[in-house]
């Protein structure tokens, strides 16, 4: 089964043409480039050096959110191009999931965060067991104080990765001393872990089509949207 | 920082020489009523980056693009009233440290501003005359008129 995977999620444009046992080819982009200039390229170069034709592929992943409101809708609305002309089931996967994808069997939390201003982050928090994923709570919209005080009934290594990382270190470090910073080639979203973690889906059957594919947002939370109402208006 | 400026070129040669001293990823939140200078203080910016273009008030399309350098970012935030609404203009997006936003009603955003936003407040004094006061900004100088 041929996979071509989209993550154009956050800063970084990522895609990979991939099978079951193997990674066919996968190009990154993380230069401040727009995704437009780079994805579909990206694309072409893929399935050309896989030597995969767009027609051999059989199904399309992608980073369907949380994340950039810009870069999710470009993401999947490629992907949804894509799926709709060639026919073709779409499968779409949590971005954080697919950053749990960069760190197989780290024994310990993996606690994914992708910056979203403000001093908030996309979070979930996942454990490997086994070869097994398993999710400890849904993608979630959170300060990153209450992220730390989520964290804090922990008393294992809690690795953190995603474009958050950094700025959940810096801000939680002196209070949560288990947490651990990732390398740079680990730390950010890769079409190659978002494409393993549709494999999952896809062998369970949890496909949708072109139609049905939709981005994910995150409404963040409810007492920072009270603090915009206008006021005297 | 007060500048007295009396005209709208005024306004716009004190944005531009401002332009000159902004670092890539700088916010400049604007504070101050209809016809207060903003406009004629984005143009000035523009025209500091290199932008070529017309500038005109975002009103409908919320947000106008000028591809200076680096790229400024010109909202205005008049009818956005939730994170949500926010969200969805992009904001988040260009605030990656690649861009100069500049942002008319500031005030109804004050609370996802970030914290080293210039804030810059237009108060019209006479006819053509504006009091235009830049706070936490780099220093700069003012072409003398």
């Amino acid at each position: 089964m041929n996979i071509l995977a989209i993550d154009t999620s956050a800063q970084v444009a990522s895609v990979c043409v991939l099978n079951e046992n193997t990674i066919l080819s996968e190009f990154s982009v993380n230069a401040k480039l727009t995704h437009s200039q780079t994805m579909m390229p990206m694309v072409r170069s893929a399935l050309d050096c896989a030597k995969i034709e767009l027609g051999q592929v059989d199904a399309f992943a992608v980073s369907a959110g949380p994340g950039s409101f810009t870069g999710i809708r470009i993401g999947v609305s490629a992907v949804k191009g894509l799926a709709m002309a060639c026919g073709k089931p779409c499968a779409p996967v949590s971005t954080l999931e697919g950053l749990a994808y960069n760190l197989p069997e780290c024994s310990g939390i993996l606690c994914a965060a992708m910056d979203a201003r403000c001093s908030q982050v996309y979070n979930a928090l996942f454990r490997w067991e086994g070869g097994c994923l398993h999710r400890l709570c849904s993608d979630r919209a959170i300060s990153i104080k209450d992220l730390g005080a989520d964290l804090d009934k922990f008393d294992e290594k809690i690795f953190l990765v995603g474009d958050g990382a950094d700025l959940c270190y810096n801000n939680l470090k002196e209070e949560l001393p288990f947490l651990q910073s990732v390398p740079p080639h680990l730390k950010l979203q890769r079409a190659a872990s978002a494409g393993l973690a549709a494999i999952k889906r896809l062998k369970a059957g949890e496909t949708c089509t072109a139609a049905e594919l939709m981005p994910v947002y995150l409404r963040l939370p409810q007492a920072e949207r009270e603090l915009l109402k206008k006021q005297g208006k | 920082m007060t500048f007295e400026t009396r005209s709208p070129a005024e306004t716009e040669a004190l944005a531009s020489a401002f332009a000159n001293v902004l670092k890539p990823g700088a916010v400049i939140a604007y504070f101050g009523g209809m016809g207060a200078g903003k406009t004629a203080f984005t143009r000035g910016l523009a025209k500091g980056l290199g932008a070529a273009g017309e500038v005109s008030s975002p009103t409908f399309a919320l947000v106008h693009e000028y591809q200076g350098e680096p790229p400024l970012i010109h909202f205005d935030m008049y009818r956005v009233s939730s994170l949500d609404d926010l969200y969805t203009t992009g904001y988040f997006d260009y605030l990656n440290g690649n861009n100069i936003l500049a942002i008319e009603w500031s005030e109804n955003i004050e609370e996802a501003l970030p914290e080293d936003a210039v804030h810059v407040t237009f108060e019209v004094t006479g006819e053509e005359s504006r009091r235009i006061t830049i706070e936490g900004g780099p220093d700069f100088e003012y072409p003398s008129h």
